[in-house]
């Protein structure tokens, strides 16, 4: 008799089950690094960290390399999200915003170009290399303006700053393609056929998505519930159509959060706040990026990976301190502003994926040294936003005393 | 000690307006006034742009004018000022009595010793104070002259709430109220009105008394919808919502300059008690209710619709209006209680088109800054 009913041995693992093990993990990750005030992103991390030899032990590789659908998605709600929060206007009415923007991603790139140059990569490699550096995490930078409840010029300009870098670097990385192409003797015609119908595809498929978006919304009731409904809809399906069209997944969402803001001064579509749905993404999105950063790359990246962590912040950190203060910031704020842009995450581990399969040249030594700055930053980073943030003034004061004070009655306070 | 009461010019005016800083995405209040006030230091401004009890709110401070003129002239010249510092910051800045939607709970306390002690002292009251009001000051020669104003405005408080409201919305509701704003400061042991002293020197003996039992340091302490500002040499009224524009704002003084001539001019000799027997029931039916109140006239032991009220004293105040330069703006008075139509009606009219609180505030934004000279 066979019980046929009964599971078979060994079990089949399933999606449902990975997502919750690694939301579960995670959440109780973050909950341990607050505890030790640090940022809760590391708690997420960390565990991705200590998840991916026993997931290699239990040969659930697999699985994870599957699971880049949640990591798509998340990164997908994070990008429509800054998008949403980059303002065009803003930057036409206050130039230095827009300047000190250019100038950290310049100066980031010359300095991490150098940098792998003298460590004797090949100049299209380096460049490659060096415009993944440009981009800031979107998502540690939102998730810790979240967490901190920071609020005011330094957080919207970071927000907007890392918009801004994370366009020009997916940007970049595709023009520097073709040039990779050609060094690979690719056709000359694919070599800038196929960059272009990355860019002019993906901005393209961000219009149309923001105008179907706008038309629904139109249709519907304007209630909140209706547009979160709307807008989480629309970004899944930006993601699969992005895949299916091989478009850039983060160009395509940057777009389409660009243009349901910035869209001909309509308002048809209600700014709802994604946060607390995204939050579940967010977690396994650092929980899988930790599990698929090799912790060997610091050793084989070694020297190689501090000095492109070393110089890609300090040319962020002087780009800002030289411009921003033009434009009215204070100091401490340009000094806050800098470290906010420092975070280098899933972001940049996407897009040097994306390079990896259509220019698989690029080498294991200039990934360990990558992927060993990454690991770098990927702690270092949160820690800067959190401080940047607070140094600036901008994060949620600790607590607020509701205990009665020691008010003398004769001295009551005079104001209004 | 007496209260010294400073003299000024009789007549003139002076306007405090508490503003929204607002950002741009949802157009909730958000923590900007430090930055904004910050750039507005550097530049050279009639008056004062100061700090308020949370970083969402900046208070504009005029300085002494002699007509309504004048003053229209100035606030319209910071009200620029203002909006392109804003914007070069990205937040947006606004009129109206109390935000929409925000949450009181979000609120930051600003970060200055006495707002932190007020803070500490009153507990959620403080942030629930990110109510948005307009204060007028008017010049008056005397102590007497200001407890006698003091108590005779109090007659005409009904018509200021009307005339400013701007707060229909609170905490993402329809709160059935023309002006929600008012219910904030309520709370306040001290509110409420003057008590009933006939001249100064009483004043001043109620004043001490008072102080001598702790209960308050200064005049700043009296919470009142209408008190004396001896250090300015001022009557305040401190009633009335911001309006959404800086027009209405000016508008609303010079109605009440107007009024305090022309009660200084033809002196009232009633009895002051029933005044006061009646004023918290036309005050909430003003608040409620609007130009629709029905007011209690507790000399003539009838009721009166607030609007034919109103339209009755701007009749009565024409020949004074003449005089002072106040004609024009008392025609525009007239022309919202003719119709009905104030701020808080324009705020309903937007949700309705709109069906969103955000889209509201953002376009009560705009209409702070419709009159620009050059529109930013």
């Amino acid at each position: 008799m066979t019980l046929e009913f009964l599971p078979s041995w060994p079990f089949l693992l399933s999606y449902p089950l990975l997502f919750g093990v690694l939301l579960v993990a995670g959440m109780i990750g973050g909950e341990i690094a607050r505890g030790a005030r640090l940022p809760r992103i590391i708690g997420y991390v960390v565990v991705g960290f200590i998840l991916a030899p026993l997931a290699q032990a239990m040969s659930l590789n697999p699985l994870i390399e599957e699971a880049r659908i949640f990591i798509d998605l998340a990164l997908g709600l994070v990008l429509f999200d800054l998008g949403r929060r980059m303002d065009l206007q803003w930057m036409k009415r206050d130039w230095t915003l827009a300047a000190s923007g250019l100038a950290e991603s310049l100066l980031s790139v010359a300095a991490v170009f150098a940098t792998l140059m003298a460590f004797d990569f090949t100049a299209v490699k380096a460049a490659i290399a060096a415009s993944i550096a440009i981009a800031t995490s979107p998502a540690v930078v939102l998730l810790i303006v979240q967490d901190t409840k920071s609020e005011g010029q330094v957080t919207e300009r970071a927000l907007n700053l890392v918009a801004l870098n994370s366009l020009l670097a997916s940007i970049l990385t595709t023009i520097l393609l073709a040039s990779a192409h050609i060094e690979s003797k690719m056709a000359i015609e694919s070599a800038l056929l196929h960059p272009a119908y990355l860019f002019a595809g993906s901005l393209a498929l961000g219009a149309a998505i923001a105008g179907f978006a706008r038309l629904t919304a139109r249709a519907v009731e304007k209630t909140k519930d209706l547009h979160f409904t709307l807008i989480a809809g629309m970004v899944v399906a930006a993601v699969g159509l992005a895949i299916m069209l091989k478009l850039s997944v983060i160009l395509s969402l940057l777009a389409f959060g660009l243009f349901s803001r910035n869209d001909a001064r309509s308002y048809d579509l209600l700014n709802v706040n994604l946060a607390p749905a995204s939050r579940l993404l967010y977690i396994v999105l650092f929980v899988i990026t930790g599990a698929s950063l090799p912790l060997e790359a610091l050793v084989v990246g070694g020297v190689g990976a501090l000095a492109l962590a070393g110089a890609r912040a300090a040319g962020k950190l002087f780009g800002i301190l030289v411009i921003a203060p033009i434009g009215g910031l204070r100091m401490r704020q340009a000094l806050g502003l800098g470290c906010a842009l420092l975070p280098m995450s899933t972001l940049a581990l996407m897009l040097q994926h994306d390079v990896v399969k259509v220019f698989p040249e690029f080498g294991s030594d200039l990934i360990a040294v990558f992927l060993g700055a990454l690991i770098i930053m990927e702690v270092v980073g949160p820690l800067a936003v959190q401080w940047g943030l607070r140094f600036a003034g901008e994060t949620e004061p600790a607590t607020e005393s509701t205990a009665a004070p020691a008010q003398p009655a004769t001295n009551p306070p005079s104001t209004f | 000690m007496p209260l010294e009461f400073a003299r000024s010019e009789p007549l003139s005016l002076g306007v405090e307006l508490e503003l929204m800083v607002l950002n741009t995405h949802d157009y909730n209040l958000v923590r900007g006034a430090p930055d904004l006030l910050a750039r507005l230091e550097k530049m050279k401004l009639p008056g004062e742009v100061k700090p308020e009890i949370t970083e969402s709110m900046i208070e504009v401070n005029s300085s002494v004018n002699a007509s309504y003129s004048t003053l229209l002239g100035e606030l319209m010249e910071v009200r620029d000022a203002i909006v392109v510092a804003a914007e070069r910051l990205n937040v947006a800045v606004a009129g109206g009595g109390a935000h929409p939607f925000h949450k009181w709970k979000e609120r930051r306390i600003f970060p200055q010793e006495r707002f932190q002690r007020v803070s500490s002292l009153y507990g959620y009251l403080a942030k629930q104070f990110t109510v948005f009001g307009q204060h007028i000051h008017v010049g008056v020669t005397s102590g007497d002259d200001a407890v006698y104003l003091t108590h005779q405005l109090a007659r005409y408080i009904p018509h200021f709430i009307a005339l400013s409201a701007s707060s229909p919305f609170a905490q993402g509701e329809d709160t059935s109220f023309e002006t929600s704003r008012l219910h904030a400061i309520s709370s306040f042991p001290l509110a409420g009105q003057m008590p009933p002293v006939k001249s100064w020197a009483e004043f001043n003996r109620y004043y001490d008394e008072m102080a001598g039992y702790g209960i308050v340091a200064s005049m700043k302490d009296f919470y009142w919808d209408i008190r004396p500002k001896p250090e300015y040499g001022t009557i305040e009224i401190r009633i009335c919502d911001t309006p959404l524009t800086v027009e209405t704002a000016a508008q609303l003084a010079a109605y009440a300059q107007t009024l305090a001539a022309d009660l200084l001019r033809n002196r009232r000799t009633e009895a002051i008690e029933p005044l006061y027997r009646v004023y918290g029931y036309n005050r909430f039916q003003a608040c409620r209710f609007g130009f629709g109140a029905a007011l209690v006239d507790p000399y003539g032991h009838r009721h009166v619709q607030l609007r034919d009220d109103l339209l009755d004293t701007l009749e009565r105040l024409e020949p004074c209006a003449v005089e002072l330069g106040t004609a024009v703006p008392l025609l525009s008075v007239a022309a919202m209680a003719a119709r009905e139509t104030n701020d808080s009606r324009w705020l309903r009219e937007r949700l309705e088109e709109t069906r969103s609180l955000t889209d509201v505030v953002r376009l009560q934004a705009a209409r702070w800054r419709e009159t620009m000279a050059v529109p930013a």
